[in-house]
């Protein structure tokens, strides 16, 4: 199983001193908790993807290329990428080049956004925003597995003979995740093309995120990947941690209240006790995570929100070091027992490129039979 | 037979609750008669959910008891809505309430019989109920009684109050009876109604590739 941490790149002042980091400060921010991601044995780092203030992330694969040439094996991906807005072909050639740079050690998941005003920015309409996410994956799913592709659709211009460069590594498309919090028709598509269904369900009760990842799953035994069990399933997190947990309580109270997405509602004691956010000791962290597999079955990918609502850096670095210390090597260990042997890891680029191999001797045995 | 009663009254005791009351004693019988047990009658006091409601909108998700008012909502057979005139209109916590109910269930009220009902300190503003009521529950689909209720504080004390609530009870509960004998198509569930993928890809292709 895969731990991580995923960053919206917001900039938001720090309430307890009502500093605001400039955009270079946060950008690097985000480049030293990826680091420290990779120091404490973290799994992946993922970064969203925005076009507007108050988030600076505009340019995922400049960033991530940065980081995989300064760290060994994070896995360095995305939360999310926009599939509506951007065009396929320069996802298709971003991501590739990335997979090279970083030598295969990248994924990325697929996701609509939750910026209206960002689809006219880039001439295109929300109305559209699921078709858009239809046939702009169908046309990245071929680029990256056809060499030349003549291709017509709605949104875009059509190509002819077209190759998109590079080619993925070792011929080994980037793994895919598909990211939705309210969507049936998208976890419809994550199961239609065998690809991964990452729910991001911290701000939501649990019951609904059930549903969602039951519906994936179904669906992915539907269209003959595998049984719905070793459907690849990831989920988000959200947690403050102090070795006391009122101390964690009594630190994050001011952070929580006023938070871009949640603030000015709930309690944090409501909040906590409806969607996974957890505010407490390591150990409450563990249990609370732990408690995820009760209704979203065995799953691939657990990644945590960590430095957001002007978390200052250090706090954050703190958190990243109880998380990696403390919280996730029990994790691991916990969630590996009772695991059933058909229930696969998450798909990383060795484990594509063995498949393929694999593959290929079959069908060449059966050539020569 | 299920009859739900949704009251935006603040005090205790309320004018705008006893309306509601009034109006679901004359409709639950009226409901299920000749039958001598008359409809369940489950009476909503969004007072009591007026925090939960709030926290909707910072939110996105109904907390426990809001939760469990929105399936009392959408699985009864008759609604009567009963809301005090604030300037000029429904309150805002009326409004906010069934904007998050439609917000979190868009069919909730669609095909369902809902009488209109309102309170307020003078007959003045009784075309609340035509001017601000009846689109609001046009607009969600619901199938509104002809007959509304309209109570000023002099009208407790008048003639005229309980024929009013006689007609517009009985409308409702015609409404009720005459709907529930049909069979009701089933709510479409997202999670259960899937269109496969194939033919989302197929809506996409160009005509004649």
């Amino acid at each position: 199983m895969q731990f991580g941490i995923f960053t919206v790149g917001d900039v938001t002042p720090d309430p307890t001193t009502g500093r605001t980091p400039t955009e270079a400060e946060r950008i690097k921010a985000m480049v030293a908790i990826a680091l420290k991601a990779e120091e404490v044995g973290l799994d992946v780092f993922a970064t969203g993807e925005h076009h507007n203030p108050p988030f600076v992330p505009s340019s995922p694969t400049t960033m991530l290329g940065y980081i995989a040439a300064r760290t060994e094996k994070l896995i360095l991906s995305t939360s999310t990428t926009l599939i509506t807005t951007n065009d396929p072909v320069k996802i298709a050639e971003d991501f590739a080049m990335l997979q090279h740079l970083a030598d295969g050690r990248m994924d990325l998941m697929m996701g609509r956004g939750n910026t209206g005003p960002v689809y006219p920015w880039f001439g295109k309409d929300i109305r559209e925003g699921i078709n858009l996410a239809i046939e702009n994956y169908a046309l990245l799913h071929r680029l990256w597995r056809e060499d030349v592709v003549t291709w017509k659709g709605k949104f875009r211009t059509p190509l002819q003979q077209f190759t998109s460069t590079p080619r993925p590594l070792d011929g080994v498309p980037p793994f895919v995740w598909h990211g939705s919090i309210r969507s049936p028709e998208i976890a419809e598509q994550a199961a239609y093309y065998g690809d991964g269904f990452f729910h991001n369900n911290i701000f939501w009760p649990a019951d609904h995120t059930k549903r969602m990842i039951e519906l994936y799953r179904n669906r992915y035994a539907h269209y003959g990947h595998g049984t719905p069990e070793q459907a690849i399933v990831g989920l988000g997190g959200q947690v403050f941690m102090r070795r006391n947990s009122q101390d964690a309580v009594r630190e994050f109270r001011p952070y929580f209240d006023v938070a871009p997405v949640y603030g000015h509602g709930p309690s944090l004691e409501e909040f906590t006790e409806q969607t996974p956010l957890t505010v407490g000791s390591p150990q409450q962290v563990i249990e609370k995570t732990l408690s995820f597999r009760e209704y979203a079955g065995d799953y691939q990918r657990q990644l945590f929100l960590m430095d957001h609502a002007g978390l200052p850096l250090k706090t954050v670095l703190e958190q990243l070091d109880l998380l990696g210390e403390e919280v996730v090597p029990v994790l691991r260990k916990e969630f590996a027992k009772d695991r059933p042997a058909g229930v696969p890891d998450a798909p990383t680029h060795a484990s594509l490129l063995a498949r393929t191999a694999g593959t290929a001797g079959i069908s060449e045995k059966v050539a020569s039979e | 037979m299920k009859l739900v009663v949704v009251s935006a009254g603040l005090s205790v005791p309320s004018s705008t609750r006893l309306l509601g009351d009034r109006l679901a004693a004359v409709a639950a019988p009226a409901a299920t008669a000749p039958e001598p047990q008359p409809a369940d009658t489950q009476v909503i006091e969004l007072r009591d959910l007026a925090v939960p409601i709030a926290h909707t909108f910072t939110s996105g998700f109904p907390e426990g008891e809001l939760a469990q008012a929105f399936e009392s909502v959408a699985a009864a057979d008759g609604l009567i809505v009963v809301t005090p005139v604030f300037s000029a209109s429904y309150s805002g916590l009326f409004k906010s309430f069934f904007d998050a109910l439609s917000v979190n269930e868009p069919d909730a009220l669609t095909g369902k019989p809902v009488l209109i009902a309102a309170t307020g300190g003078t007959g003045r503003h009784s075309l609340v109920l035509d001017h601000a009521l009846r689109p609001l529950f046009s607009y969600l689909k619901a199938i509104v009684v002809p007959t509304g209720v309209y109570a000023a504080s002099e009208d407790w004390g008048a003639e005229g109050l309980d024929g009013r609530i006689e007609r517009a009870g009985n409308e409702l509960a015609a409404l009720m009876a005459g709907l529930s004998s049909t069979v009701p198509a089933p709510r479409r569930d997202s999670f259960e109604e899937v269109t496969p993928f194939e033919q989302r890809l197929a809506a996409l292709r160009p005509a004649g590739e």
